[in-house]
């Protein structure tokens, strides 16, 4: 089949959703092979007749069998942002059509394409004049060249390349060649490398099946096809429609090819992709590579955006692209995949990346708030994480007693300083590095708190996901998180294996050596105990400023984030339990909470695990806090509200001697959800001799503010005007500021503190040495989240709402994106529930709102309280009795309709996150005239 | 209220709308003319009586005047079209032609949000426009028509503000609440689907009071529509569960499943005008329009409205039931 040449054009945009005709432009430039003319969207003469001169150009590239259509978005934005008054940067667009792509000019062609060979290797193009990925790469030069971009970027105009697919390649292949003219890199999806130990993928597979290739990719439209049904969610017809229009018949006005000659570029594409040494292109993209590996090392800013639902540019191209690029941000868009632009909004993290990454000369220089200001050295007033093991590894008295799992037992400080050294001698054996990322798949125990010390010693950095968040969201973690290493008990591994969870693997027990191998076990935490035993760790100290840990938030509202933490925010944190809620050490805590159960050693304190179940807190029961606090002396008890349930639940079979020992406790430490009075005052009963403390805080910053419980009783007695939760008041160093809320239900921008946000509600944004050093891999996340820090301060955006009492206590009254915009302003959820929970009758009641922002109507959703005997009632519109009295409940906030249901639904971990989503979604269906349900 | 006493004419002023405002502007010290069919009963205004499908009538009764609220039309859900076109489109032809003639100032033209309705779902909508070619039967084409033709007249010396009232209720009120409590009390009012669609409704007095701010705001802006709302809106069951309660009925039981009761009422509605039932002047039990309107939500953002009239309602939707209960306990 011979593919004639055929002219670029200018393509009809009427068919083209979200395309400006303006940005359409065709441009002949001096190629390889002489002049040849490509389609180009450029925002340059919209911004020129705006009379707006940018500061900047985003060279875009895009891949294989998409067009510059993909970048729509980001010429619109950029466009936007640049005409917006006192805008610092203008960014102008210029994104090719490739040749023999979208509306670019079509090459003639004697043959369908087929790999370059070794012969080949080097040339432009192929015998058969299809371009190789040396001729793309200089395709991208010549338009850039005859653009003058080079002419401009040596007088301050920046140039930051974007790519997506071969694109990224192609722009990336660029970039590192010409590191002179470039200001930064950013990419989507793409990949740089094939190791040859690595199958290709499936979908590459089976395009490249020697003589699938051209049937797939030119005679017929499959691969096009197949690459634009990758959308998540789907491509509306019309987007799909306007990928396709350059390779239909009648794309282009006065040319007779039929479709399967606009497509040679799409099987030439794949004909390049380089499988092995043996193929043509082979040696420019390792070329490509080294140069990447260059802008690595010149700390060339780069981003990297992200969608892990790419059958192609699978996630260890990602991590690849990682170490070739260390310095780059990358946020992972958990929900989106391999069209990435087509999934979620990439302009906002383009425009506030480049914002701060590449400063023009009208920026303030503007230190990057994600930057660690934890020193790299330890201060005296600070105690790294391990220096009780190191000071009292001569004691016999407790560190750690065990009584959950099958094994229950003690372990004294000589013995736990011993075995976290020696365990910290295996791991550094084994291969692991300061740095590398391990991920702790053991339940919390003595072994675990072995593993996890040791790691911190070795200055690994221990990811920890809560099982409670199931296989998919951990596997959706893990590989987020990307671990080096996977340290696990058998189950773990065993689903580590089944889901090909990355990294290499270590188990905790010795295993037979054909459970081992199945499981790709390479050594043993046991065997390291005994391999090293009585050996002391000698390697250097991590500093306050080094990773220490990942951990990972319960994920009720969307994916699991990852939060970081460094050595010197958890020895912060140690700090603050020790000078603030008097966990000394030598004392004896008890943790059925676990993130306090690890931090035992750190504070010099024994750690009681009780028997319970990892995933289940509720199943803590007062016979097992009891055992527990029995035998390691315990006088402190942390726990969370849904496990204290269930201990106050199990008192009554308490024995005499165990309720003596529950009464030997002094400290009860209520954390993860607010406390209702009613719990505070049973537990009360249950731990006569302590005081109640629930202190307020999240994965991401785990005590900000306190309250006891006779505070408690008294603000929240019947007088009380206040809405929301009330959780106290700042501890420690702890900074609680309100962002005021906006009638839209967003946050304002401006931070109010003290007396002048008393009464105000917003958002509550707070600061502290022990709070999180960032998100993990969710650049955007990370900023957002530190919208408001300065060099000299970070901030930490909570999303939740409340406001500050006239005695500075915080109370909390939702989620931020719970936050109810009716037209008499925004309304918290929080104060009018607390309301109606109070009536009699009521089980469970959430606040919704449907209809526009802005102009939302109040809906209550009012779980009615079960009644012995009577069937609960339909899910639908209330009573009037009941209606009327939500309604006088809910006042002075209006309430347009009040709705009962079966079950308000509530998230796994905690069972009182109410799915507000989904009851909103669920009202504003009926309230619509739609079918009722159930939410 | 303006300083200087307006000239007013005030058309449609036998209907609980027109009466009320005609009586309101007296009040206030306005001298008032009313145009309608029969007398209007407004003390201290001067009545025309006739029709403004007839444009000698309409001109006599303009002369002098420097400001007209435009209430009347034809208000049902069946009957020919003729008399939608007579009395919606013509008559408003003729008034605004009228008025321009006699140098009228500033018109309040009483229009409908079904103006803008093409039978979906309305939740927290803004006033769309007017748009005859898909309004759903013939008052609504007509009203928006009628509409249009008003809008288009607006000038700077000849300032045009629309106002949309939506589902107006009250005692008095004979069109919606009289017939929610009759069927009630015969247990024949159904309802249709689970009851749950949110609608937005209007107290009559508080409607009253949204053309009197009308009045003064039409000087500052003008040209666009407003719909004019409690803003409150509230699911038709427990509307019409109220209403029923405060007229002393039962709560509605007779549930009919909402697609049924919109083809259903396409069926009777085709029969009405095949047997030209309307001309005794009865209506269909049931028209789609009607089903349509109390099986979907209607509830509109009343932002805009509520910052052009300078105004928010008096009497809420619960002080109004309660009132209603007052009053059908001393008829």
């Amino acid at each position: 089949m011979r593919l004639p040449a055929a002219p670029a054009f200018i393509p009809d945009h009427s068919a083209l959703p979200g395309l400006d005709p303006a940005w359409s432009r065709l441009v002949t430039a001096q190629t390889v092979d002489g002049e040849r003319t490509f389609h180009v969207l450029d925002t340059g003469p919209v911004l020129e007749a705006a009379g707006i001169s940018p500061t900047g150009t985003i060279l875009a590239v895009h891949g294989n069998p998409t067009w510059s259509y993909l970048w729509r978005s980001v010429a619109a934005a950029t466009v936007r942002a640049g005409q917006r008054p006192g805008a610092r940067q203008v960014w102008r667009v210029v994104a090719l059509d490739q040749l023999d792509m979208g509306c670019s000019e079509r090459l003639a062609h004697p043959g369908l394409p087929v790999p370059a060979t070794a012969e080949e290797s080097g040339q432009p193009s192929t015998a058969l004049g299809y371009r190789t990925l040396t001729g793309r790469i200089a395709d991208l030069d010549a338009v850039v060249r005859k653009l003058g971009l080079d002419v401009q970027a040596r007088q301050g105009h920046r140039i930051v390349t974007l790519g997506h697919d071969w694109g990224g390649v192609v722009s990336l292949g660029w970039a590192g060649r010409n590191r002179d003219l470039v200001s930064a890199v950013m990419t989507l999806n793409t990949a740089v490398h094939q190791r040859s130990e690595d199958p290709l993928p499936a979908p590459l597979r089976a395009a490249l099946a020697g003589p699938l290739l051209p049937g797939s990719t030119v005679v017929t439209d499959a691969f096009l096809r197949t690459t634009t049904a990758l959308g998540h969610p789907s491509l509306t017809p019309e987007v799909k429609t306007a990928f396709h229009a350059p390779y239909t018949a009648d794309a282009a006005p006065g040319t007779a090819a039929g479709a399967a000659e606009r497509r040679g570029g799409i099987g030439g594409f794949v004909a390049d992709i380089p499988v092995g040494p043996e193929h043509g292109s082979h040696a420019e993209l390792q070329r490509v590579s080294s140069d990447l590996a260059l802008l690595g090392r010149e700390s060339t800013p780069a981003l990297i955006l992200w969608g892990p639902k790419d059958p192609v540019f699978l996630d260890r191209y990602l991590a690849d692209l990682l170490e070739r690029l260390p310095q780059a941000d990358l946020h992972r868009f958990e929900t989106a995949g391999h069209l990435l632009p087509e999934d979620v909004d990439i302009t906002e993290p383009i425009l506030l990346w480049l914002e701060r990454a590449v400063p023009t000369e009208m920026d303030r220089v503007q230190p990057s708030p994600a930057a660690d200001r934890a020193p790299s050295s330890w201060s005296d007033d600070q105690r790294p994480l391990w220096s009780f093991l190191d000071e009292w590894r001569d004691q016999d008295t407790l560190a750690v007693v065990d009584l959950a799992g099958t094994h229950p037992g003690e372990v004294t400080w000589e013995r736990l300083a011993s075995v976290v050294d020696s365990v910290a001698c295996g791991l550094q054996e084994t291969g692991v590095r300061p740095g590398d990322r391990v991920s702790l798949m053991v339940p919390p125990g003595r072994d675990l708190t072995a593993i996890l010390y040791a790691c911190l010693r070795l200055g690994a950095i221990g990811v920890v996901a809560d099982a409670g968040l199931g296989v998919a969201g951990m596997t959706r973690a893990v590989r987020a998180a990307r671990p080096q290493w996977i340290i696990g008990e058998l189950p773990g591994l065993s689903v580590a294996r089944v889901q090909s969870w990355p990294g290499r693997r270590i188990s905790v027990r010795t295993h037979s050596a054909v459970v081992a191998s199945g499981l790709r076990v390479e050594d043993s935490i046991y065997s390291m105990m005994d391999r090293h035993a009585a050996e002391r760790f000698t390697g250097p100290a991590p500093a306050p400023s080094d990773p220490a840990a990942i951990l990972f938030t319960s994920g009720s509202t969307g994916p699991a984030k990852g939060v970081m933490y460094t050595h010197g925010r958890l020895a912060a944190l140690a700090a603050l339990l020790r000078d603030v809620f008097d966990v000394r050490p030598g004392s004896s805590l008890l943790a059925g909470f676990a993130p306090f159960a690890l931090l035992g050693p750190a504070i010099g304190a024994t750690s009681a695990t009780p028997d319970m179940s990892v995933t289940e807190p509720a199943s803590l029961t007062a016979q097992a806090v009891a055992a527990a606090a029995d035998a390691a002396g315990a006088t402190i008890v942390f726990a969370s509200p849904a496990a204290l349930r269930n201990v106050v639940a199990t008192a009554e079979s308490l024995d005499d001697a165990q309720r003596s020992t529950l009464a030997r406790v002094d400290l009860v430490l209520s954390a993860g959800a607010p406390v209702h009075p009613v719990l505070m005052a049973q537990v009360a009963q249950v731990f006569p001799s302590a005081q109640i403390h629930s202190p307020y805080g999240m994965t991401e910053s785990l005590l900000l503010t306190d309250i006891d419980r006779d505070t408690i009783e008294q603000v929240t007695s019947a007088d009380s005007d206040q809405d929301g939760v009330c959780v106290g008041l700042p501890v420690g160093p702890v900074r609680v500021a309100i962002a005021p809320l906006r009638a839209d239900g967003t946050s304002s921008d401006t931070l109010l503190e003290g007396p002048e946000a008393f009464g105000v509600l917003g958002e509550v944004v707070v600061s502290a040495p022990h709070m999180k050093a960032g998100y993990d891999r969710l650049w955007l996340t990370d900023a957002r989240s530190k919208r408001d820090s300065t060099p000299e301060r970070d901030w930490h955006r909570t999303q939740d709402v409340g406001h500050l009492d006239d005695d500075g206590r915080l109370w909390i009254e939702g989620r931020l994106q719970h936050v109810v915009t009716s037209p008499d302003g925004p309304v918290a959820p929080g104060g009018p529930e607390a309301r109606i929970d109070a009536l009699a009758g009521v089980h469970r009641a959430a606040v919704v709102g449907v209809g526009p922002v802005g102009t939302q109507a109040v809906v209550a959703v009012v779980e009615p309280s079960p009644v012995p005997g009577v069937r609960s009632p339909r899910p639908g519109l209330a009573d009037a009795e009941l209606t009327r009295q939500v309604r006088s409940a809910a006042a002075p906030v209006p309430v347009s309709a009040v709705l009962v249901t079966d079950t308000v639904p509530v998230d796994i971990r905690h069972q009182s996150k109410i799915d507000r989503t989904r009851l909103a979604g669920w009202a504003e269906r009926i309230l619509s005239g739609g079918k009722v349900g159930r939410p | 209220m303006t300083p200087k006493p307006l000239k007013v004419l005030v058309t449609g002023s036998s209907g609980l709308l027109g009466a009320g405002v005609a009586g309101r502007l007296v009040e206030a010290g306005h001298d008032v003319v009313t145009l309608q069919r029969r007398p209007s009963g407004v003390t201290g205004a001067r009545d025309v009586q006739g029709s403004v499908t007839s444009a000698e009538t309409v001109r006599q009764a303009m002369a002098g005047r420097d400001t007209l609220v435009h209430v009347a039309a034809k208000v049902s859900v069946s009957g020919p079209a003729e008399q939608y076109e007579q009395v919606n489109v013509q008559g408003t032809r003729n008034v605004v032609e009228a008025a321009q003639e006699a140098g009228v100032e500033r018109m309040v033209h009483i229009s409908s949000p079904s103006v803008a309705h093409a039978g979906t779902s309305i939740v927290g909508e803004g006033a769309g426009p007017a748009d005859p070619d898909h309004a759903r039967g013939h008052y609504a084409r007509t009203k928006a028509q009628a509409e249009l033709l008003a809008l288009a007249a607006d000038a700077e010396d000849f300032r045009v503000l629309v106002l949309r009232p939506h589902l107006m209720w009250g005692p008095g009120d004979t069109q919606l609440t009289d017939r929610i409590v009759d069927r009630a009390r015969q247990g024949r009012m159904p309802l249709l689907g689970p009851g749950a669609a949110l609608v937005d409704t209007l107290y009559t007095e508080n409607a009253v009071d949204a053309v009197l701010r009308a009045v003064e705001a039409v000087d500052r802006v003008h040209g666009e529509a407003l719909v004019v709302t409690n803003g409150e809106p509230r699911a038709i069951g427990e509307l019409v569960r109220e209403m029923a309660r405060a007229g002393g009925a039962p709560a509605p039981r007779l549930r009919i499943p909402a697609r049924v009761a919109t083809s259903a009422g396409a069926v009777i509605e085709r029969i009405w005008e095949w047997a030209d039932l309307g001309r005794s002047g009865d209506e269909p039990p049931l028209t789609r329009f009607l089903a349509e309107q109390l099986s979907t939500a209607h509830w509109f953002d009343q932002r805009r409205t509520r910052e052009v009239l300078d105004w928010t309602p008096r009497v809420s939707v619960d002080e109004g039931l309660e009132r209603l209960a007052d009053h059908y306990r001393s008829v």
